[in-house]
């Protein structure tokens, strides 16, 4: 019996409807359902064609779009990639991708403050993803809600710069709880930022996730960048294994 | 505003649901949310108060169980209450967590208080 068809109207209970009195109606459906089914569709897209995607997240200016330009020229030749970028306003992000010449779709929330699977999957009508192998979505910069809806990745990456302070993932605990990769950015600004301890900081990503592997890197100077490209190239490897 | 997005989806389903069950109107509505979502029910409940305007569900009672997060933990099978999102075992230390209860974001069910007349000549006509 389910609430979806009217076969729950029965002899039994066809009385209460009737009766113009006071009833309980049980429902058990998941609020982000369509979002839900939407992602599966998503996904199933990206598997179809053999795409590992990955969700990127972080709250505003953690260096989400400089960490993608400089993974651009570090990755592999054979590897080849696109990206949608979200954020509330403004092309810029796609613009600065483009201009490496690799494909980026912009999609401005307005007033949402995160990406879903709908406004994601309008995004893949314009962008073919015939021979890509990885596809980053950059999520809106935002701590609080991304990490609800789902959008069709298999990877979540949770960025967390040295200038935002190393007690970000406890203030933040289910965002940095849904990432599969975290990565501390901006060490190359550590030597004046004295207060960031990077002790403290992978104390507070562990104390909600304990087995998080977490990459320190700089886009600036390449520190830490070839961990970051071999998480990259083995999550391809497993992607393509797993579809 | 996500929770704009929420609220959005929750009044397709109570639409939806009131429809085919001949509901006129909705006095109240039983929503679960875990902790592990990023809910805040006052906002849930003030975006609701506008998004229920003229509709089936106006001036329902948005009524929100906040459900606490527990664990179970992968190492020992001991399950517990995590405390400020520490996800830590009482027990072992160990820190392989699996959530069992926390990530809930449904209706449980909402309260008719009429229905609708068309709806009642159509039940009696196909008896
Ligand atoms: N020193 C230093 N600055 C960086 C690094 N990465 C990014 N930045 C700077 O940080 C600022 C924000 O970087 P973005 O890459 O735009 O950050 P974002 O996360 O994409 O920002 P939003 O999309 O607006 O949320 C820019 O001024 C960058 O130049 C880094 O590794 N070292
Ligand atoms: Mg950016
Ligand atoms: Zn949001
Ligand atoms: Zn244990």
């Amino acid at each position: 019996m389910c609430d979806n068809c009217g076969c729950n109207v029965t002899d039994a209970n066809r009385h209460l409807l009737e009766n113009d009195e006071h009833h309980t109606i049980e429902v058990l459906e998941n609020l982000l359902h369509e979002n839900d089914i939407q992602a599966d569709h998503n996904r199933a897209h990206f598997e179809d064609h053999g795409v590992f995607a990955v969700n990127i997240m972080s709250g505003p200016g953690s260096g989400k779009t400089s960490l993608l330009e400089a993974t651009i020229h570090a990755l592999p030749p054979g590897l080849r990639i696109a990206v949608i970028e979200g954020d509330l306003e403004t092309e810029n992000d796609a613009e600065r991708i483009r201009r490496h010449g690799v494909p980026a779709i912009q999609i401005t929330t307005g007033m949402a403050c995160h990406l879903d699977a709908h406004m994601v999957h309008e995004a893949l009508h314009e962008l073919d993803l015939t021979g890509i192998d990885i596809l980053f979505i950059e999520n809106v910069g935002n701590l609080v809600c991304p990490a609800s809806f789902d959008i069709g990745q298999h990877r979540n990456v949770l960025l967390l710069s040295v200038t935002e302070g190393d007690d970000k993932p406890a203030k933040y605990p289910i965002m940095f709880r849904a990432g599969d990769q975290v990565l501390i950015t901006k060490t190359d600004l550590l030597p004046y930022i004295e207060e960031f301890s990077m002790a403290r900081a992978r104390a507070s990503v562990r104390a909600v996730r304990g087995d998080m592997p977490i990459i320190e890197l700089s886009s600036k100077n390449g520190n830490g960048m070839e961990q970051w490209i071999a998480w990259l190239v083995q999550s391809v490897a497993e992607q393509k294994i797993a579809a | 505003m996500h929770e704009t997005a929420i609220v959005s989806g929750l009044m397709r389903i109570l639409e939806q649901k009131a429809a085919r069950n001949g509901v006129a109107h909705i006095s109240s509505v039983l929503l679960k949310v875990g902790r592990l979502q990023a809910v805040e029910p006052q906002q849930l409940v003030a975006c609701f108060e506008m998004f229920a305007e003229g509709t089936v569900a106006d001036g329902a009672e948005l009524v929100i169980y906040v459900v606490g997060v527990r664990g179970r933990c992968r190492a020992c099978a001991t399950e517990f209450d995590v405390p400020r999102f520490h996800f830590e075992c009482p027990a072992c230390a160990g820190s392989d967590i699996e959530v069992i209860q926390g990530q809930e974001l449904y209706i449980e069910s909402f309260e008719a208080s009429s229905v609708s007349s068309v709806n009642n000549v159509k039940a009696r006509a196909d008896v």
